[in-house]
Protein backbone atom coordinates (compact mmCIF):
# COMPACT_ATOMS: atom_id res chain seq x y z
CA UNK A 1 0.00 0.00 0.00
CA UNK A 2 1.15 3.54 -0.72
CA UNK A 3 2.58 5.76 1.99
CA UNK A 4 -0.02 7.64 3.96
CA UNK A 5 0.17 11.46 4.04
CA UNK A 6 -2.98 12.70 5.74
CA UNK A 7 -5.50 10.83 7.85
CA UNK A 8 -8.64 12.30 9.40
CA UNK A 9 -10.31 10.18 12.05
CA UNK A 10 -13.81 10.66 13.43
CA UNK A 11 -13.91 14.36 12.59
CA UNK A 12 -17.12 16.19 13.54
CA UNK A 13 -18.03 19.81 12.94
CA UNK A 14 -21.04 21.59 14.37
CA UNK A 15 -22.23 25.05 13.43
CA UNK A 16 -24.45 25.69 16.43
CA UNK A 17 -26.83 22.75 16.35
CA UNK A 18 -26.25 22.00 12.70
CA UNK A 19 -23.87 19.13 12.13
CA UNK A 20 -21.86 19.86 8.99
CA UNK A 21 -19.47 16.90 9.32
CA UNK A 22 -20.38 13.59 10.91
CA UNK A 23 -17.67 11.11 11.86
CA UNK A 24 -15.53 11.77 8.78
CA UNK A 25 -12.65 9.38 8.10
CA UNK A 26 -10.45 10.28 5.14
CA UNK A 27 -7.00 9.21 4.07
CA UNK A 28 -4.85 10.73 1.33
CA UNK A 29 -1.68 8.95 0.24
CA UNK A 30 1.49 10.41 -1.19
CA UNK A 31 1.37 11.28 -4.89
CA UNK A 32 -2.33 10.62 -5.00
CA UNK A 33 -5.05 12.78 -6.47
CA UNK A 34 -8.30 12.35 -4.60
CA UNK A 35 -11.49 13.72 -6.15
CA UNK A 36 -13.97 14.96 -3.55
CA UNK A 37 -17.53 14.95 -4.86
CA UNK A 38 -20.89 15.74 -3.37
CA UNK A 39 -23.95 17.86 -3.91
CA UNK A 40 -24.27 21.40 -2.56
CA UNK A 41 -24.31 21.30 1.23
CA UNK A 42 -22.81 17.82 1.40
CA UNK A 43 -19.95 19.07 3.56
CA UNK A 44 -17.09 19.26 1.04
CA UNK A 45 -16.32 22.90 1.81
CA UNK A 46 -16.43 22.35 5.56
CA UNK A 47 -14.12 19.37 5.23
CA UNK A 48 -11.47 21.32 3.35
CA UNK A 49 -11.90 24.33 5.65
CA UNK A 50 -11.05 22.07 8.59
CA UNK A 51 -8.01 20.71 6.76
CA UNK A 52 -6.79 24.14 5.66
CA UNK A 53 -7.27 25.70 9.09
CA UNK A 54 -10.02 28.13 8.09
CA UNK A 55 -12.39 26.67 10.71
CA UNK A 56 -11.54 24.40 13.67
CA UNK A 57 -13.12 20.95 13.91
CA UNK A 58 -15.45 20.27 16.82
CA UNK A 59 -13.92 16.87 17.57
CA UNK A 60 -11.83 14.16 15.98
CA UNK A 61 -8.15 13.85 15.10
CA UNK A 62 -5.97 14.68 12.15
CA UNK A 63 -2.65 12.93 11.43
CA UNK A 64 -0.02 14.26 9.04
CA UNK A 65 2.73 11.79 8.11
CA UNK A 66 1.56 9.58 10.94
CA UNK A 67 1.81 12.26 13.62
CA UNK A 68 -1.20 13.72 15.35
CA UNK A 69 -1.45 17.46 14.69
CA UNK A 70 -3.59 20.42 15.68
CA UNK A 71 -4.59 22.80 12.90
CA UNK A 72 -5.76 26.02 14.51
CA UNK A 73 -5.35 28.45 11.62
CA UNK A 74 -4.14 28.70 8.05
CA UNK A 75 -0.57 29.35 9.18
CA UNK A 76 -0.52 25.99 10.97
CA UNK A 77 -1.83 24.25 7.86
CA UNK A 78 0.78 25.88 5.61
CA UNK A 79 3.54 24.94 8.05
CA UNK A 80 2.35 21.31 7.84
CA UNK A 81 2.54 21.46 4.05
CA UNK A 82 -1.17 21.81 3.34
CA UNK A 83 -1.89 24.46 0.71
CA UNK A 84 -5.42 25.42 -0.26
CA UNK A 85 -6.21 27.15 -3.53
CA UNK A 86 -9.62 28.75 -3.56
CA UNK A 87 -11.38 29.71 -6.74
CA UNK A 88 -10.88 33.48 -6.55
CA UNK A 89 -9.32 34.47 -3.31
CA UNK A 90 -5.90 32.88 -3.58
CA UNK A 91 -4.11 35.82 -5.19
CA UNK A 92 -3.85 39.57 -4.69
CA UNK A 93 -4.77 40.81 -8.15
CA UNK A 94 -3.05 44.19 -7.79
CA UNK A 95 0.34 42.60 -7.13
CA UNK A 96 2.71 41.12 -9.67
CA UNK A 97 3.14 37.38 -10.24
CA UNK A 98 6.50 37.41 -8.46
CA UNK A 99 5.15 39.34 -5.46
CA UNK A 100 2.21 36.94 -5.18
CA UNK A 101 4.37 33.85 -5.41
CA UNK A 102 6.47 34.96 -2.47
CA UNK A 103 3.79 36.77 -0.46
CA UNK A 104 4.34 36.01 3.23
CA UNK A 105 7.68 34.33 2.49
CA UNK A 106 9.63 37.05 0.76
CA UNK A 107 13.34 36.39 0.24
CA UNK A 108 15.31 39.25 1.77
CA UNK A 109 18.72 40.77 1.23
CA UNK A 110 20.73 43.67 2.55
CA UNK A 111 21.77 44.68 6.07
CA UNK A 112 19.46 44.30 9.04
CA UNK A 113 16.81 47.04 9.51
CA UNK A 114 17.29 48.03 5.86
CA UNK A 115 16.32 44.70 4.43
CA UNK A 116 14.59 44.73 1.12
CA UNK A 117 12.99 42.06 -1.00
CA UNK A 118 15.36 40.27 -3.30
CA UNK A 119 13.42 41.17 -6.45
CA UNK A 120 15.97 39.57 -8.70
CA UNK A 121 15.72 36.20 -6.96
CA UNK A 122 11.93 36.46 -6.85
CA UNK A 123 11.58 37.19 -10.55
CA UNK A 124 14.08 34.52 -11.55
CA UNK A 125 12.34 31.89 -9.47
CA UNK A 126 8.96 33.04 -10.75
CA UNK A 127 10.13 32.77 -14.35
CA UNK A 128 11.35 29.19 -13.78
CA UNK A 129 8.09 28.21 -12.12
CA UNK A 130 5.97 29.71 -14.86
CA UNK A 131 7.92 27.73 -17.42
CA UNK A 132 7.44 24.56 -15.39
CA UNK A 133 3.68 24.97 -15.36
CA UNK A 134 3.78 25.92 -19.02
CA UNK A 135 2.81 29.61 -19.15
CA UNK A 136 6.27 31.13 -19.14
CA UNK A 137 6.49 32.02 -22.78
CA UNK A 138 5.29 35.60 -23.00
CA UNK A 139 4.45 36.63 -19.48
CA UNK A 140 7.11 38.46 -17.43
CA UNK A 141 7.03 37.80 -13.68
CA UNK A 142 6.39 41.50 -13.03
CA UNK A 143 2.94 41.32 -14.66
CA UNK A 144 0.09 42.10 -12.25
CA UNK A 145 -2.32 39.20 -11.68
CA UNK A 146 -5.19 41.42 -12.84
CA UNK A 147 -3.99 41.10 -16.43
CA UNK A 148 -3.94 37.28 -16.39
CA UNK A 149 -6.73 34.97 -17.52
CA UNK A 150 -8.52 32.67 -15.09
CA UNK A 151 -6.48 29.65 -16.13
CA UNK A 152 -3.21 31.52 -15.81
CA UNK A 153 -4.21 32.61 -12.31
CA UNK A 154 -4.88 29.01 -11.31
CA UNK A 155 -1.52 28.08 -12.77
CA UNK A 156 0.22 30.74 -10.67
CA UNK A 157 -1.54 29.52 -7.53
CA UNK A 158 -0.60 25.90 -8.27
CA UNK A 159 2.97 26.90 -9.11
CA UNK A 160 3.21 28.62 -5.75
CA UNK A 161 2.03 25.51 -3.90
CA UNK A 162 4.56 23.41 -5.83
CA UNK A 163 7.42 25.81 -5.21
CA UNK A 164 6.97 25.80 -1.44
CA UNK A 165 6.90 22.01 -1.34
CA UNK A 166 3.39 21.70 -0.08
CA UNK A 167 2.75 17.99 0.32
CA UNK A 168 -0.99 18.36 -0.05
CA UNK A 169 -2.55 20.83 -2.48
CA UNK A 170 -6.29 21.33 -2.03
CA UNK A 171 -7.98 22.70 -5.14
CA UNK A 172 -11.47 24.10 -4.59
CA UNK A 173 -13.37 24.26 -7.88
CA UNK A 174 -10.24 25.06 -9.90
CA UNK A 175 -12.00 24.66 -13.23
CA UNK A 176 -15.02 26.89 -12.55
CA UNK A 177 -15.52 29.63 -15.11
CA UNK A 178 -12.62 28.39 -17.22
CA UNK A 179 -12.63 27.77 -20.95
CA UNK A 180 -11.94 24.37 -22.47
CA UNK A 181 -8.26 24.99 -23.21
CA UNK A 182 -7.67 26.57 -19.81
CA UNK A 183 -9.37 23.66 -18.08
CA UNK A 184 -7.04 21.27 -19.89
CA UNK A 185 -4.15 23.43 -18.71
CA UNK A 186 -5.24 23.26 -15.08
CA UNK A 187 -5.74 19.49 -15.26
CA UNK A 188 -2.23 19.21 -16.71
CA UNK A 189 -0.80 21.26 -13.81
CA UNK A 190 -2.52 18.91 -11.39
CA UNK A 191 -0.98 15.86 -13.08
CA UNK A 192 2.44 17.59 -13.06
CA UNK A 193 2.06 18.25 -9.36
CA UNK A 194 1.34 14.56 -8.72
CA UNK A 195 4.24 13.45 -10.90
CA UNK A 196 6.60 15.60 -8.86
CA UNK A 197 5.43 13.96 -5.62
CA UNK A 198 2.58 16.17 -4.40
CA UNK A 199 -0.82 14.93 -3.30
CA UNK A 200 -4.02 16.71 -4.27
CA UNK A 201 -7.60 16.92 -3.13
CA UNK A 202 -9.60 18.02 -6.13
CA UNK A 203 -13.09 19.41 -5.64
CA UNK A 204 -15.28 20.13 -8.65
CA UNK A 205 -18.89 20.11 -9.63
CA UNK A 206 -17.99 18.90 -13.08
CA UNK A 207 -17.65 15.13 -12.68
CA UNK A 208 -16.05 14.79 -16.11
CA UNK A 209 -13.13 16.99 -15.07
CA UNK A 210 -12.70 14.93 -11.93
CA UNK A 211 -12.73 11.69 -13.93
CA UNK A 212 -9.97 12.93 -16.21
CA UNK A 213 -7.45 13.51 -13.50
CA UNK A 214 -8.05 11.73 -10.20
CA UNK A 215 -6.81 8.37 -8.89
CA UNK A 216 -9.64 7.84 -6.46
CA UNK A 217 -13.05 9.38 -5.83
CA UNK A 218 -14.54 10.17 -2.42
CA UNK A 219 -18.23 11.02 -2.23
CA UNK A 220 -19.91 12.99 0.57
CA UNK A 221 -23.60 13.24 1.35
CA UNK A 222 -25.21 15.15 4.26
CA UNK A 223 -21.93 15.60 6.12
CA UNK A 224 -20.81 12.00 5.83
CA UNK A 225 -18.46 10.14 3.56
CA UNK A 226 -20.59 7.56 1.77
CA UNK A 227 -17.94 6.12 -0.55
CA UNK A 228 -14.20 6.52 -0.43
CA UNK A 229 -12.60 4.16 -2.90
CA UNK A 230 -14.35 4.61 -6.21
CA UNK A 231 -11.89 3.90 -9.00
CA UNK A 232 -12.57 6.22 -11.96
CA UNK A 233 -11.12 3.64 -14.36
CA UNK A 234 -13.66 0.95 -13.52
CA UNK A 235 -16.69 3.11 -12.74
CA UNK A 236 -18.98 5.15 -14.99
CA UNK A 237 -20.00 8.75 -14.46
CA UNK A 238 -23.64 7.66 -14.13
CA UNK A 239 -22.80 5.28 -11.30
CA UNK A 240 -20.96 8.02 -9.41
CA UNK A 241 -23.88 10.39 -9.93
CA UNK A 242 -26.15 7.84 -8.32
CA UNK A 243 -23.86 7.66 -5.29
CA UNK A 244 -23.87 11.46 -5.01
CA UNK A 245 -27.64 11.76 -5.08
CA UNK A 246 -28.11 8.62 -2.99
CA UNK A 247 -30.31 6.74 -5.41
CA UNK B 1 3.41 54.84 -23.61
CA UNK B 2 4.55 53.18 -20.39
CA UNK B 3 5.02 56.56 -18.72
CA UNK B 4 1.56 57.69 -19.81
CA UNK B 5 -0.05 54.60 -18.33
CA UNK B 6 1.47 55.21 -14.90
CA UNK B 7 -0.99 56.58 -12.33
CA UNK B 8 1.41 59.43 -11.53
CA UNK B 9 1.33 60.76 -15.09
CA UNK B 10 -1.95 62.70 -14.78
CA UNK B 11 -0.99 64.49 -11.56
CA UNK B 12 2.46 65.22 -12.98
CA UNK B 13 1.02 66.99 -16.01
CA UNK B 14 -1.49 68.84 -13.85
CA UNK B 15 1.24 70.10 -11.51
CA UNK B 16 3.39 71.27 -14.42
CA UNK B 17 0.44 73.09 -16.00
CA UNK B 18 -0.53 74.63 -12.70
CA UNK B 19 2.95 75.92 -11.91
CA UNK B 20 3.35 77.29 -15.40
CA UNK B 21 -0.11 78.86 -15.45
CA UNK B 22 0.28 80.71 -12.15
CA UNK B 23 3.79 81.82 -13.07
CA UNK B 24 2.59 83.12 -16.45
CA UNK B 25 -0.07 85.27 -14.78
CA UNK B 26 2.08 86.43 -11.87
CA UNK B 27 5.85 85.92 -12.00
CA UNK B 28 6.05 86.41 -8.25
CA UNK B 29 4.48 82.97 -7.86
CA UNK B 30 7.90 81.41 -8.34
CA UNK B 31 9.79 84.08 -6.40
CA UNK B 32 12.19 82.94 -3.69
CA UNK B 33 10.07 84.44 -0.98
CA UNK B 34 6.81 82.90 -2.14
CA UNK B 35 8.36 79.47 -2.61
CA UNK B 36 9.92 79.65 0.85
CA UNK B 37 6.63 80.66 2.46
CA UNK B 38 4.58 78.00 0.67
CA UNK B 39 7.11 75.26 1.29
CA UNK B 40 7.11 75.82 5.06
CA UNK B 41 3.52 74.73 5.55
CA UNK B 42 3.37 72.35 2.58
CA UNK B 43 5.86 69.92 4.07
CA UNK B 44 3.99 69.88 7.38
CA UNK B 45 0.79 68.68 5.71
CA UNK B 46 2.97 66.51 3.50
CA UNK B 47 4.26 64.50 6.46
CA UNK B 48 0.67 63.52 7.27
CA UNK B 49 -0.11 62.71 3.63
CA UNK B 50 2.88 60.35 3.36
CA UNK B 51 1.72 58.23 6.27
CA UNK B 52 -1.87 58.39 5.02
CA UNK B 53 -0.70 56.99 1.67
CA UNK B 54 0.59 53.82 3.32
CA UNK B 55 -2.53 53.51 5.48
CA UNK B 56 -4.86 53.95 2.50
CA UNK B 57 -2.85 51.47 0.47
CA UNK B 58 -3.57 48.95 3.21
CA UNK B 59 -7.28 49.65 2.75
CA UNK B 60 -8.00 51.94 5.72
CA UNK B 61 -7.98 55.65 6.34
CA UNK B 62 -7.66 57.97 9.29
CA UNK B 63 -9.92 60.97 9.89
CA UNK B 64 -8.36 61.76 13.26
CA UNK B 65 -5.11 63.22 11.88
CA UNK B 66 -6.37 66.81 11.85
CA UNK B 67 -7.36 66.64 15.51
CA UNK B 68 -4.00 65.10 16.47
CA UNK B 69 -2.30 67.93 14.58
CA UNK B 70 -3.98 70.27 17.06
CA UNK B 71 -3.93 68.07 20.17
CA UNK B 72 -0.33 66.87 20.37
CA UNK B 73 1.35 70.31 20.37
CA UNK B 74 -1.19 71.49 22.91
CA UNK B 75 -0.33 68.55 25.15
CA UNK B 76 3.39 69.08 24.70
CA UNK B 77 3.29 72.81 25.50
CA UNK B 78 0.91 72.35 28.41
CA UNK B 79 3.31 69.87 30.01
CA UNK B 80 6.30 72.10 29.30
CA UNK B 81 4.71 75.37 30.39
CA UNK B 82 3.56 73.83 33.65
CA UNK B 83 7.26 73.38 34.39
CA UNK B 84 6.83 69.64 34.93
CA UNK B 85 9.27 68.39 32.31
CA UNK B 86 11.80 69.58 29.76
CA UNK B 87 10.67 70.21 26.19
CA UNK B 88 12.32 67.01 24.95
CA UNK B 89 10.49 64.89 27.52
CA UNK B 90 7.21 66.70 26.83
CA UNK B 91 7.68 65.93 23.14
CA UNK B 92 8.34 62.27 23.86
CA UNK B 93 5.25 62.09 26.05
CA UNK B 94 3.04 63.73 23.42
CA UNK B 95 4.31 61.27 20.82
CA UNK B 96 3.69 58.34 23.16
CA UNK B 97 0.09 59.48 23.68
CA UNK B 98 -0.27 59.84 19.89
CA UNK B 99 1.03 56.30 19.38
CA UNK B 100 -1.49 55.06 21.93
CA UNK B 101 -4.31 56.81 20.05
CA UNK B 102 -3.16 55.16 16.82
CA UNK B 103 -3.09 51.82 18.62
CA UNK B 104 -6.67 52.31 19.81
CA UNK B 105 -7.77 53.23 16.27
CA UNK B 106 -6.12 50.11 14.93
CA UNK B 107 -7.55 47.93 17.67
CA UNK B 108 -11.11 49.08 16.98
CA UNK B 109 -10.69 48.53 13.25
CA UNK B 110 -8.96 45.14 13.29
CA UNK B 111 -10.40 43.49 16.42
CA UNK B 112 -13.91 44.90 16.56
CA UNK B 113 -14.15 45.00 12.73
CA UNK B 114 -15.60 48.50 12.70
CA UNK B 115 -14.95 50.47 9.48
CA UNK B 116 -12.08 52.91 9.88
CA UNK B 117 -14.35 55.76 8.74
CA UNK B 118 -16.49 55.41 11.88
CA UNK B 119 -13.66 54.60 14.29
CA UNK B 120 -11.49 57.55 13.31
CA UNK B 121 -14.49 59.89 13.09
CA UNK B 122 -15.20 59.05 16.71
CA UNK B 123 -11.54 59.47 17.60
CA UNK B 124 -11.48 62.85 15.84
CA UNK B 125 -14.16 64.11 18.21
CA UNK B 126 -12.56 62.58 21.31
CA UNK B 127 -9.13 64.04 20.54
CA UNK B 128 -10.38 67.46 19.49
CA UNK B 129 -12.65 67.60 22.49
CA UNK B 130 -9.77 66.74 24.81
CA UNK B 131 -7.60 69.46 23.27
CA UNK B 132 -10.34 72.05 23.82
CA UNK B 133 -11.07 70.82 27.33
CA UNK B 134 -7.51 70.89 28.68
CA UNK B 135 -6.89 74.38 27.27
CA UNK B 136 -10.34 75.89 27.89
CA UNK B 137 -10.14 76.68 24.19
CA UNK B 138 -7.18 79.06 24.57
CA UNK B 139 -3.89 78.79 22.65
CA UNK B 140 -0.83 77.71 24.61
CA UNK B 141 2.30 79.82 25.00
CA UNK B 142 5.12 78.63 22.74
CA UNK B 143 7.55 81.54 22.59
CA UNK B 144 9.85 79.86 25.08
CA UNK B 145 10.88 77.54 22.22
CA UNK B 146 13.71 79.93 21.42
CA UNK B 147 17.07 78.18 21.73
CA UNK B 148 15.64 74.74 22.55
CA UNK B 149 17.56 71.98 20.76
CA UNK B 150 14.31 70.26 19.78
CA UNK B 151 12.99 73.40 18.11
CA UNK B 152 16.26 73.79 16.19
CA UNK B 153 16.25 70.17 15.06
CA UNK B 154 12.65 70.25 13.88
CA UNK B 155 12.25 73.73 12.42
CA UNK B 156 15.56 75.54 12.65
CA UNK B 157 15.83 77.76 9.56
CA UNK B 158 18.67 78.96 7.38
CA UNK B 159 19.11 80.73 4.08
CA UNK B 160 20.26 79.10 0.86
CA UNK B 161 20.51 81.20 -2.32
CA UNK B 162 17.79 83.54 -1.13
CA UNK B 163 15.46 80.74 -0.04
CA UNK B 164 14.50 80.47 3.58
CA UNK B 165 14.67 76.74 4.33
CA UNK B 166 13.32 75.09 7.45
CA UNK B 167 14.72 71.86 8.86
CA UNK B 168 11.24 70.37 8.40
CA UNK B 169 11.93 70.20 4.65
CA UNK B 170 14.72 67.72 5.33
CA UNK B 171 12.49 65.65 7.58
CA UNK B 172 9.93 65.60 4.79
CA UNK B 173 12.50 64.50 2.20
CA UNK B 174 13.79 61.85 4.57
CA UNK B 175 10.26 60.59 5.26
CA UNK B 176 9.47 60.51 1.53
CA UNK B 177 12.56 58.44 0.78
CA UNK B 178 11.95 56.09 3.71
CA UNK B 179 8.29 55.47 2.91
CA UNK B 180 8.90 55.06 -0.78
CA UNK B 181 11.54 52.46 0.06
CA UNK B 182 9.24 50.69 2.47
CA UNK B 183 6.31 50.58 0.06
CA UNK B 184 8.19 49.50 -3.05
CA UNK B 185 11.18 47.53 -1.86
CA UNK B 186 10.51 46.03 1.51
CA UNK B 187 8.60 43.02 2.69
CA UNK B 188 6.44 45.34 4.78
CA UNK B 189 5.44 47.11 1.57
CA UNK B 190 4.38 43.84 -0.01
CA UNK B 191 2.28 43.15 3.06
CA UNK B 192 0.72 46.63 2.97
CA UNK B 193 -0.27 46.20 -0.68
CA UNK B 194 -1.60 42.69 -0.08
CA UNK B 195 -3.57 43.74 3.01
CA UNK B 196 -5.36 46.36 0.95
CA UNK B 197 -5.69 44.32 -2.22
CA UNK B 198 -7.03 41.04 -0.89
CA UNK B 199 -6.86 40.63 2.88
CA UNK B 200 -8.28 37.11 2.74
CA UNK B 201 -5.61 35.85 0.38
CA UNK B 202 -2.91 37.68 2.32
CA UNK B 203 -4.04 36.09 5.58
CA UNK B 204 -4.09 32.67 3.96
CA UNK B 205 -0.42 33.17 3.08
CA UNK B 206 0.50 33.91 6.66
CA UNK B 207 0.62 37.70 6.26
CA UNK B 208 -0.15 39.51 9.51
CA UNK B 209 -2.83 41.77 8.05
CA UNK B 210 -4.08 43.11 11.37
CA UNK B 211 -0.59 43.83 12.66
CA UNK B 212 0.26 45.66 9.44
CA UNK B 213 -2.82 47.86 9.69
CA UNK B 214 -2.35 48.63 13.39
CA UNK B 215 1.26 49.73 12.79
CA UNK B 216 0.09 52.02 10.00
CA UNK B 217 -2.56 53.60 12.25
CA UNK B 218 0.20 54.26 14.80
CA UNK B 219 2.44 55.70 12.08
CA UNK B 220 -0.38 57.95 10.89
CA UNK B 221 -1.00 59.31 14.39
CA UNK B 222 2.72 59.86 14.98
CA UNK B 223 3.24 61.74 11.72
CA UNK B 224 0.18 63.93 12.32
CA UNK B 225 1.50 64.78 15.78
CA UNK B 226 5.00 65.47 14.50
CA UNK B 227 3.54 67.79 11.86
CA UNK B 228 1.48 69.56 14.50
CA UNK B 229 4.49 70.06 16.78
CA UNK B 230 6.60 71.40 13.90
CA UNK B 231 3.84 73.77 12.90
CA UNK B 232 3.33 75.02 16.46
CA UNK B 233 7.02 75.84 16.87
CA UNK B 234 7.26 77.54 13.48
CA UNK B 235 4.17 79.71 13.95
CA UNK B 236 4.68 80.17 17.70
CA UNK B 237 1.13 79.08 18.39
CA UNK B 238 -0.34 75.90 19.81
CA UNK B 239 -4.03 76.35 19.15
CA UNK B 240 -6.41 73.55 20.17
CA UNK B 241 -8.43 74.27 17.03
CA UNK B 242 -5.60 74.05 14.54
CA UNK B 243 -5.72 71.24 12.02
CA UNK B 244 -9.48 71.39 11.61
CA UNK B 245 -10.39 69.94 8.20
CA UNK B 246 -6.86 68.80 7.42
CA UNK B 247 -7.93 65.15 7.28
CA UNK B 248 -9.98 65.74 4.15
CA UNK B 249 -7.30 67.86 2.48
CA UNK B 250 -4.72 65.15 3.17
CA UNK B 251 -6.95 62.38 1.82
CA UNK B 252 -7.58 64.52 -1.26
CA UNK B 253 -3.80 64.89 -1.77
CA UNK B 254 -3.36 61.13 -1.57
CA UNK B 255 -6.11 60.19 -4.01
CA UNK B 256 -5.19 62.93 -6.48
CA UNK B 257 -1.74 61.38 -6.58
CA UNK B 258 -3.18 58.05 -7.73
CA UNK B 259 -3.50 55.94 -4.59
CA UNK B 260 -6.66 53.84 -4.66
CA UNK B 261 -9.27 54.80 -2.05
CA UNK B 262 -10.17 51.11 -1.83
CA UNK B 263 -6.61 49.96 -1.09
CA UNK B 264 -4.17 47.68 -2.87
CA UNK B 265 -2.52 50.36 -4.93
CA UNK B 266 -0.44 53.25 -3.62
CA UNK B 267 2.24 55.64 -4.77
CA UNK B 268 4.40 57.87 -2.60
CA UNK B 269 5.63 59.82 -5.62
CA UNK B 270 2.02 60.48 -6.63
CA UNK B 271 1.23 61.72 -3.14
CA UNK B 272 4.14 64.16 -3.28
CA UNK B 273 2.68 65.48 -6.54
CA UNK B 274 -0.77 65.66 -4.93
CA UNK B 275 0.64 67.63 -2.00
CA UNK B 276 2.19 70.23 -4.28
CA UNK B 277 -0.86 70.39 -6.55
CA UNK B 278 -3.22 71.30 -3.71
CA UNK B 279 -0.88 73.60 -1.80
CA UNK B 280 0.31 75.27 -5.00
CA UNK B 281 -3.31 75.84 -5.92
CA UNK B 282 -4.16 77.44 -2.60
CA UNK B 283 -1.20 79.78 -2.86
CA UNK B 284 -1.49 80.47 -6.58
CA UNK B 285 -5.16 81.39 -6.43
CA UNK B 286 -4.40 84.12 -3.95
CA UNK B 287 -1.35 85.25 -5.95
CA UNK B 288 -3.33 85.76 -9.14
CA UNK B 289 -6.04 87.70 -7.36
CA UNK B 290 -8.88 85.19 -7.12
CA UNK B 291 -10.65 85.63 -3.77
CA UNK B 292 -9.29 83.12 -1.26
CA UNK B 293 -12.82 82.07 -0.43
CA UNK B 294 -13.12 80.60 -3.94
CA UNK B 295 -10.29 78.19 -3.17
CA UNK B 296 -12.55 75.25 -2.41
CA UNK B 297 -14.25 75.50 -5.79
CA UNK B 298 -10.93 74.81 -7.51
CA UNK B 299 -9.92 72.08 -5.09
CA UNK B 300 -13.24 70.30 -5.55
CA UNK B 301 -12.99 70.58 -9.33
CA UNK B 302 -9.44 69.16 -9.28
CA UNK B 303 -10.49 66.21 -7.12
CA UNK B 304 -13.43 65.40 -9.40
CA UNK B 305 -11.30 65.80 -12.51
CA UNK B 306 -8.49 63.61 -11.24
CA UNK B 307 -10.90 60.92 -10.05
CA UNK B 308 -12.47 60.88 -13.51
CA UNK B 309 -9.03 60.57 -15.08
CA UNK B 310 -7.94 57.76 -12.76
CA UNK B 311 -11.12 55.78 -13.30
CA UNK B 312 -10.84 56.25 -17.06
CA UNK B 313 -7.25 54.99 -17.03
CA UNK B 314 -8.29 52.08 -14.85
CA UNK B 315 -11.11 51.07 -17.18
CA UNK B 316 -8.90 51.39 -20.23
CA UNK B 317 -6.27 49.28 -18.51
CA UNK B 318 -8.84 46.57 -17.76
CA UNK B 319 -10.32 46.67 -21.26
CA UNK B 320 -6.88 46.20 -22.80
CA UNK B 321 -6.34 42.84 -21.10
Amino acid sequence: MAEELIRMEGVNKFYGRVQALENVNLTVNRSEIVGLLGDNGAGKSTLIKVLSGAVPSSSGSIYVRGEKVRIRDTTDAIALGIETIYQDSALVVQLSIARNLFLGREPLKGPRFLQRMDMRAMEDAAGDLLRRVGIGKAIPASTPISSLSGGERQAVAIARAMHFDSDLIILDEPTNNLGVAETQGVLRFVRNARDSGHSCIFIAHNIHHVFQVVDRIVVMRRGRIVADDIDPKTTTVAEVEDVITGE
Amino acid sequence: MRAVARPEFGPFVLLALELFGFWAINHDFLSEQNISNTLAFTVELGLIALAMTLLMTSGEFDLSVGSLFGFSPVLMWTLFNAGLVSLGVAFAMAMAVAALIGLVNGWFVTRLKIPSFLVTLGMLLVVRGTALFITDGFPQRTWSAEGQWLAEALVGDFRVLGFRIYMSLFWFILATAAMSYVLNQSKAGNWILASGGNPGAARARGVNVDGTKVSLFVLSSLMASLAGVISSIRTSAANPNSGTGYELEVIAMVVIGGTALTGGRGTIFGTVLGIFILRGMRNGIVMIGVPGLAYNIFIGAIILGMMALHSWLERRHRAGT
